[in-house]
């Protein structure tokens, strides 16, 4: 073996050596895909069957309170699909409007005597259609078993209406035969199909604006955030360079307080972040067409809120980690698992409802859901600054673990 | 103008300071010379506020540097041993930068830096990209920027490591302005032929003490070292021995020789008197009174192989 190829064993073994008696690194190397993986068939409804989604919510708004509205209500409420919330009419339809529900189904009143009279029913369902996913489902479930059950009521009434109404002098024999071969399927009709337009489907979103498409959005939310948080993450990494090139050093013997260049470096993060937000929207607007101008004010304001969790967030990982080695592995995983969650990488509305739950821990829900609310649900600020809050409350809980941690971890070792 | 009073420092089991004490007047050079994991660093860490010294206190123009850490600061620059600029900003901007951190005001700062780029010889390159500069030229500029403030005491940590010795004479010749200018430095180096050069008094440290400290003269007296020729002949030494002991203070050791004498007046006498007795000279080493033959002295230890 030449004096090279020594050499070359020489500084794989102390790598391996390295390597192996670097706890996080191993933890990261191996642990991380397996925790993707699982998250991946989590979020895809692939684990055993006790993690089957739960059934849809579906609010029932009741006006007509008749025998027939209730039987409805009784046949939806028996599926295990469908889990039936009653509320009052408004009070629901400003719960869909908030995406806390997929939909509505209101009964007007006059339903009964519409079923009895073969007249359209009143009978409506107003959904988010950010939800497709879930409407999809609901639509199937909603035409299949329920208007089945008052269809078949209020096609005959149709028929003998117009029997009455055309042919009056129809011996009831023939008719009778017709409601029979009707019953039996014979008929070719179809009383599904005949009452699908029954049931009037309107989209909740706020009406007379120019939407943006939902497809755009998700794109355009999701991934700004989870490149946002990458991009942060590089920028805090510049920290972990500096005490590596030694200039941290010379800051410290500079008349500055540890915490000032934290915060001087904190809020060239959030600079950086608040224009790549902007150049992304911006771009948007340019080559797709988002209507940024809809609520520019909301937009801004989430903007600023998303750029200071996520600057906030990215300082936080560089306080964590002792070496940019260590930075890159924290950062992969927390980033693409809180992207994974907060439907970055997967729309939230694909997700099984539990894994809508867990969301809410990730800085990507709250941005994405906040422009959701200003593109697609087209929300007024008022509504919109619940979600601002959360933002600004995770940036500010950032900011102070990553003042602790660095204290902690950086100036120690500087 | 700095005083430590029995300063210690340890990191977890490691003892790096061991109950130091010494002061620095204003306006000297003072060198702190020892080998590597002397202690030297974590002592000019704690002089520089870096460090929290565990027990003992250090001051500089009076104030406590725990107690008063921003005001010791402004009174300090530091020279890292390490080149601590950004490679990818010019010698300018990195200027301005470093010394927009101490508050000087943006016209003055300007008149500084003309006048730094001036004194160490690159103001014709001050728009250069650092990256593009020699080992030496960003020697130079990490200087520079420890002076932007004209500190009172300038600290040094081993700064011509890896420059070439027209660049390191460079150097010198900076050191001594500043100090002409009324500048304290405090300098600390693994190369004796350095303090030799710079400084007025010494500090030698080893294993987190300082084992003697003055005057290049009075670490001679301290350390008992004396001039000494070593000689190895090729036969008759029990000869040459008899002859050397009646004047000399000599030492042998099988055909070596150890004569203290004074190297420039008696070595002459001593190589005709191997002539005359036809005596051959293997091998002929002489030893001056030097800091490295001070060091070896007080720690009998080779300062550069400890």
């Amino acid at each position: 073996m030449n004096l090279n190829n020594t050499m070359i064993l020489t500084i794989l073994k102390k790598d391996l050596k390295l390597f192996f008696s670097d706890k996080k690194g191993m933890f990261l190397t191996f642990l991380m895909p397996i925790l993707l993986i699982t998250l991946f068939a989590f979020a895809f409804g692939g684990i055993g069957k006790k993690y089957q989604s739960k059934p849809i919510a579906l609010l029932v708004a009741d006006n007509d309170h008749s025998a027939d509205s209730k039987n409805v209500i009784s046949t939806l409420d028996s599926l295990k699909g469908i889990l039936i919330i009653q509320k009052e009419k408004q009070a629901a339809i400003k719960l869909v409007q908030k995406g806390k529900y997929v939909a509505v189904l209101i009964f007007e009143k006059g339903f009964e005597d519409a079923i009895l009279s073969g007249k359209p029913l009143p009978l409506e369902l107003q959904y988010d259609a950010a939800r497709e996913i879930e409407m999809g489902m609901l639509q199937g479930v909603l035409i299949q078993n329920v208007m089945t059950s008052v269809g078949e009521k209020s096609v005959k009434a149709k028929i003998n209406n117009y029997f009455d109404t055309n042919f009056k002098d129809i011996s009831p024999n023939v008719k009778n035969k017709i409601f029979r071969d009707l019953d039996s399927g014979k008929s070719g009709m179809n009383t599904i199909k005949s009452q699908r337009a029954a049931l009037k489907m309107t989209s909740i979103i706020k009406q007379g604006t120019k939407k943006g498409n939902l497809g755009l959005i998700q794109a355009v939310a999701g991934t700004a955030i989870m490149m946002l948080l990458f991009s942060i993450s590089g920028i805090g990494g510049g920290l972990l360079h500096e005490k590596e090139a030694g200039t941290f050093k010379r800051l410290l013997y500079a008349p500055l307080k540890p915490t000032t260049i934290l915060f001087g470096k904190m809020s060239a993060a959030l600079c950086i972040a608040i224009l790549q937000l902007m150049v992304m929207f911006v771009f948007s607007w340019i080559v797709f067409g988002l209507p940024i101008f809809n609520d520019i004010s909301s937009l801004i304001l989430m903007i600023l809120a998303t750029a200071f969790a996520v600057s906030s967030f990215g300082i936080f990982l560089v306080s964590i980690a002792k070496s940019r080695q260590q930075l890159q592995g924290y950062s992969t995983l927390i980033i693409m698992l809180m992207s994974a969650i907060g439907g970055s990488m997967i729309p939230l509305f694909v997700m099984p409802a539990i894994m809508q739950k867990i969301a809410v821990i990730s800085v990507n829900y709250w941005g994405i859901q906040g422009f959701y609310d200003i593109f697609w649900r087209g929300l007024p600020l008022v509504d919109i600054l619940p979600r601002i809050g959360v933002l600004l409350a995770i940036g500010m809980v950032m900011t102070l673990i990553s003042v602790r941690l660095f204290k902690k971890n950086i100036l120690k070792f500087a | 103008m700095i005083r430590l009073t029995n300063v210690s420092k340890s990191f977890g089991d490691l003892k790096a300071v061991k109950n130091i004490s010494f002061s620095i007047k204003e306006g000297e050079i003072f060198g702190l010379l020892g080998p590597n994991g002397a202690g030297k660093s974590t002592t000019i860490n704690m002089m520089s506020t870096l460090l929290k010294s565990d027990a003992g206190s250090v001051s500089i123009a009076g104030n406590e540097v725990q107690k008063n850490t921003v005001a010791c600061k402004q009174l300090i620059g530091v020279v890292p041993q390490e080149i601590s600029l950004y490679d990818d900003f010019s010698a300018y901007d990195n200027l301005l930068f470093w010394g927009s951190l101490y508050a000087v005001p943006k016209k003055e700062l300007n008149r500084r830096i003309k006048e730094i780029l001036d004194l160490i010889g690159l103001a014709d390159r001050k728009n250069d990209l650092i990256k593009n500069y020699s080992g030496g030229m960003k020697r130079r500029i990490n200087i520079a920027a420890a002076i932007l403030h004209k500190p009172k005491v300038l600290f040094m940590d081993e700064p011509t490591v890896g420059v070439d010795p027209q660049s390191r004479n460079r150097i010198f010749d900076i050191v001594e302005t500043l100090n002409k200018q009324g500048m304290t430095i405090v300098y600390t180096t693994h190369y004796m032929e350095e303090v030799e050069r710079l400084c007025d008094r010494i500090a030698i440290m080893d294993l987190g003490k300082i084992i003697a400290q003055g005057t290049k003269e009075e670490l001679q007296k301290q350390s008992n070292a004396k001039e000494h020729v070593v000689l190895k002949v090729n036969g008759k030494e029990k000869v040459l021995f008899d002859c050397l002991k009646q004047k000399y203070a000599t030492v042998i050791e099988g055909k070596t020789l150890r004569v203290e004498c004074n190297v420039n007046t008696d070595l002459a006498r001593i190589v005709s008197f191997c002539n005359s007795e036809k005596i051959e000279i293997e091998d002929l080493k002489l030893n001056k009174v030097n800091l490295e033959a001070i060091f070896l002295n007080l720690t009998g230890k080779q300062l550069r192989d400890s």
